[in-house]
């Protein structure tokens, strides 16, 4: 009787083994094998790494001009601080009453504002010291939409969720390992752009990279809801802010105006010190501190009288990133090259924007003076010894004012623009990017819209 | 005054109206008065009061149009008077403010011995009255975003550690005010481009016709300009001066003009072929963002003309990248594909951008044209591509 109870013991043991290795399965489901990581390698002329502001031009131009072209993007949508980081105005586009950058960044932002019924600024009336009333204003989910298709309808082969882990030169291509949800890939390109905005890829493939001690604070952008702006008691709420900030439950650094950050509503209002998107790690940091903060201010707000009932009606997933690395390029464009207009020789895009630099104490644009429009050299996309390797966006090689101004949006798509098109050209002929003729790459950046600097342009 | 309700009106005398009408080409110097540039130089004839409910606390609910012998409102004007008060003190604001037809500011007049004072009570000096002039004139003031509440003076000293908001903010406002008179400043701008700005130009809609549009046209405020083209849409008859005027601001020179007039064709006007030729000879010498506009309105054409097509045609085998794209597309949408602009199309077969040959392809197997020569070029580039059939 022992002996057969033992034998039942065993048998029950083995049909609960059988029964974890093999479950049973409901109608319609079936036992799937374990995933294993797919590991591929491509083939592409162009690669660009970052599908932000720049990236996307980049590599439309590209994919326009008949070149292969691939764009890995670490996150889940394009656009990067346009969409993701919802600053959802691009910059400014006219300068002096003139457009300044156009082509594929222009068109996105114009279909965009057409197909949400909105209406653009007039840019005839200078704007005098008010720059942002030559902002347009996008819809953010909408422009990811668009860019998106734009890309598609371009032929770029689009990777979200990938960043590259290594990337070296060999045999005149670039071969790149990416990493991904699942996927492992080799790509092979003959032509590499880094659209990171952290000068990342570069960083990899073992250029210098360049920064600053104190880098300018990032911004979570948000909007607040549930109170009436116009009936607040702004003296007395300012004094209990203060009192906040004496005991040190806020941090003043944060938000350094919080009638600003009323009035406003929450628009880019924020500041985090040393935001940095450059590694999950740097990035998961700024992701916290940004929510951390908000949360904080959030449950003051409410506190307050008139603002018992503030809302949290919208929040972006992530914490937008003013300055980070730049690359230690063959020309440094400086503060004294934007504000006086220089004109280089190999100039490829314009750049039009205030100086703009964001500290501790907020921010005090420095307007150009009238007539003057900044002009980017080629130079300033190459880093120092490197072959078939451009970037285009923030990372690009200037100094700490000038990059503040360099670094907004438009100006990155005009670059983005320009860099994609001589990535082009240079692997249709077999060269590295400042080999290529500047007649040819004026010629198809304008064949694209792109408007390429010229020495006597009448502001 | 009797008042009566808004649907009717009151109608002023002529004379009076005559009076009231104070442009800066007839300065009377009894008064003080500041005003711009009117949108129409023409004779007032006629004044109506109209009442309005204007959501603010000042006293009054009468808006006065002034009219021309045409009827077309040539101005608007509102009387204020109301107190301006502080630190418990208060002072008289007696105002009366005047809008162009289109809603833009157009200036502002004091009654006769009437002068503006600060908040020590000292009176305007004539700095200070041009001063207030152009600060109404700016319809973009970051005024409209302050509160009113931001405008107090700060009442207990600023804690040297952190920023006051009243010390931030009057250093923050100050440059949009007149020193020493905030809140009126703060108070005629709200009052300027409030409730009765929108009533403004509620009322000029009432009176739209093709002759004030094209009269507003010619204004010499680019604010005018495209207020009219924004109200363009649908007064746009063949052959008329109107039409004439507006196809005239497609420039490239000027973008935001050219958007603008560009926006005010419709759908029925884009049935006239001269019109289309009009367009394509914009097309022709426009520059990329003008070209991306007028392809996109052209898609609004019920259909394009045999000539249209064919004038079109011949522009894209020359272009690159998105317009061609954007171009295809208008040629997809096409009732019928003229043969003729089909086999110029296919040019775009033997681009050597394979972006645009690719397209070029795409799109004839989506618009089938029983050309032989367009079936050979289609024929040679399935060779190079190794393709059969359709690519669908």
């Amino acid at each position: 009787m022992k002996k057969m109870e033992r034998r039942s013991a065993l048998a029950t043991i083995g049909a609960m083994s059988l029964g974890m290795a093999a479950p049973k399965l409901a109608k319609g489901e079936r036992l799937a094998e374990p995933y294993k990581i797919k590991k591929q390698s491509l083939k592409t002329d162009i690669l660009v790494i970052g599908g932000g502001t720049a990236g996307v031009v980049a590599a439309i131009q590209a994919g326009r001009a008949g070149r292969k072209t691939i764009l890995v993007e670490n996150g889940s949508q394009l656009g990067g601080v346009t969409t993701t980081g919802g600053v959802a105005y691009p910059g400014i586009f006219f300068a002096w009453g003139q457009q300044v950058i156009g082509g594929i960044g222009w068109e996105m932002v114009q279909e965009a504002v057409a197909l949400n019924d909105d209406t653009l600024p007039n840019f005839t009336v200078p704007h005098g010291r008010q720059h942002w009333t030559h902002q347009v204003r996008l819809n953010g989910p909408l422009y990811a939409m668009l860019i998106e298709e734009k890309c598609l309808e371009a032929g770029v082969d689009l990777r979200f969720y990938e960043t590259p882990t290594q990337i070296s030169f060999q045999k005149n291509s670039w071969v790149v390992q990416t990493m991904g949800k699942g996927t492992q890939t080799e790509i092979t390109c003959n032509q590499l752009i880094d659209c990171t905005g952290n000068a990342y890829a570069a960083s990899i493939a073992g250029f210098n990279v360049l920064r600053e001690v104190e880098t300018q604070p990032g911004t979570l952008m948000f909007a607040l809801g549930g109170y009436d702006f116009q009936s607040l008691d702004l003296p007395l709420i300012q004094s209990r802010y203060n009192e906040e900030l004496k005991k040190g439950d806020m941090v003043k650094t944060e938000f350094y105006n919080i009638v600003a950050l009323l009035r406003s509503a929450g628009d880019n209002v924020q500041h985090i010190k040393g935001a940095d998107s450059t590694t999950s790690e740097t990035h998961t940091i700024a992701n916290i501190k940004g929510r951390t903060s908000l949360l904080k201010m959030l449950r003051f707000l409410r506190t307050l009288p008139g603002l018992e009932k503030t809302r949290l009606i919208d929040m972006q997933p992530e914490t937008a990133v003013r300055e980070t690395y730049r690359i230690d390029g063959h020309y440094k464009i400086t503060q004294e090259d934007y504000v006086t207009g220089k004109h280089f020789d190999d100039a490829v895009s314009y750049s039009y924007y205030p100086i703009d630099l964001h500290d501790e104490k907020g921010v005090i644009p420095n307007q150009l003076n009238p007539g003057v429009v900044p002009t980017i050299p080629i130079r300033a996309l190459v880093p120092k010894g490197s072959k078939n390797f451009l970037v285009a966006g923030r990372c690009l090689s200037s100094d700490r004012l000038a990059n503040s101004a360099l670094r907004v949006q438009a100006s990155c798509m005009g670059m983005g623009q320009a860099a994609g098109a001589a990535a082009a050209l240079a692997s249709k002929l077999g060269k590295s990017p400042l080999e290529v003729p500047l007649a040819d790459l004026r010629q198809l950046l304008e064949a694209h819209g792109g408007i390429f600097p010229t020495k006597n342009r009448k502001g | 005054m009797q008042r009566l309700n808004s649907t009717y009106p009151i109608l002023l005398t002529s004379a009076f109206a005559a009076l009231v009408l104070l442009l800066s080409a007839y300065p009377r110097f009894d008064k003080i008065r500041y005003f711009g540039a009117a949108t129409l130089a023409v004779p007032a004839d006629t004044v109506l009061a109209h009442t309005v409910d204007f959501r603010d606390t000042v006293a009054g609910s009468t808006l006065y149009q002034v009219l021309s012998k045409e009827k077309y409102p040539l101005a608007y004007y509102r009387e204020i008077r109301t107190g301006v008060c502080f630190d418990n003190k208060c002072r008289l604001l007696n105002v009366v403010l005047y809008w162009n037809p289109t809603g833009r500011y157009l200036g502002f007049e004091l009654p006769e011995s009437e002068y503006l004072s600060k908040s020590d009570h000292e009176p305007f000096v004539a700095e200070e009255y041009q001063r207030l002039h152009a600060l109404l004139a700016d319809s973009l003031s970051p005024l409209s975003t302050f509160s009113y509440n931001e405008i107090v003076p700060s009442t207990t000293p600023p804690n040297p550690d952190v920023d006051a908001v009243s010390s931030a903010t009057a250093r923050a406002v100050l440059e949009y005010v007149v020193p020493g008179a905030a809140y009126t400043t703060y108070k005629l701008w709200h009052l300027l481009y409030g409730p009765a700005q929108e009533e403004v130009q509620r009322l000029t809609r009432q009176r739209l016709s093709p002759e004030l549009l094209l009269m507003m046209l010619d204004s010499p405020a680019l604010g005018d300009q495209i207020w009219a083209l924004n109200h363009s849409r649908g007064y746009l008859e063949p052959s008329s001066a109107l039409r004439q005027r507006v196809l005239s601001f497609i420039d490239p020179r000027d973008y935001n003009l050219a958007e603008r007039a560009i926006n005010a064709l419709s759908p029925p006007d884009l049935e006239s072929t001269s019109l289309q030729e009009v367009l394509l000879d914009k097309f022709q010498t426009g520059n990329h963002s003008l070209k991306k506009l007028l392809l996109t309105k052209l898609r609004e054409a019920p259909a394009l003309s045999t000539a249209s097509q064919q004038a079109l045609a011949r522009q894209l085998t020359t272009l690159s990248g998105e317009l061609v794209t954007s171009g295809l597309d208008l040629y997809q949408q096409q009732p019928t594909l003229d043969p003729a602009a089909g086999r110029v199309l296919s040019e775009l077969l033997e681009n050597d951008n394979a972006y645009i040959s690719k397209k070029a392809y795409q799109f004839f197997e989506k618009v089938p044209l029983q050309d032989k020569l367009v079936q050979k070029r289609l024929g040679q580039y399935r060779a190079r591509h190794g393709l059969s059939g359709t690519s669908r």
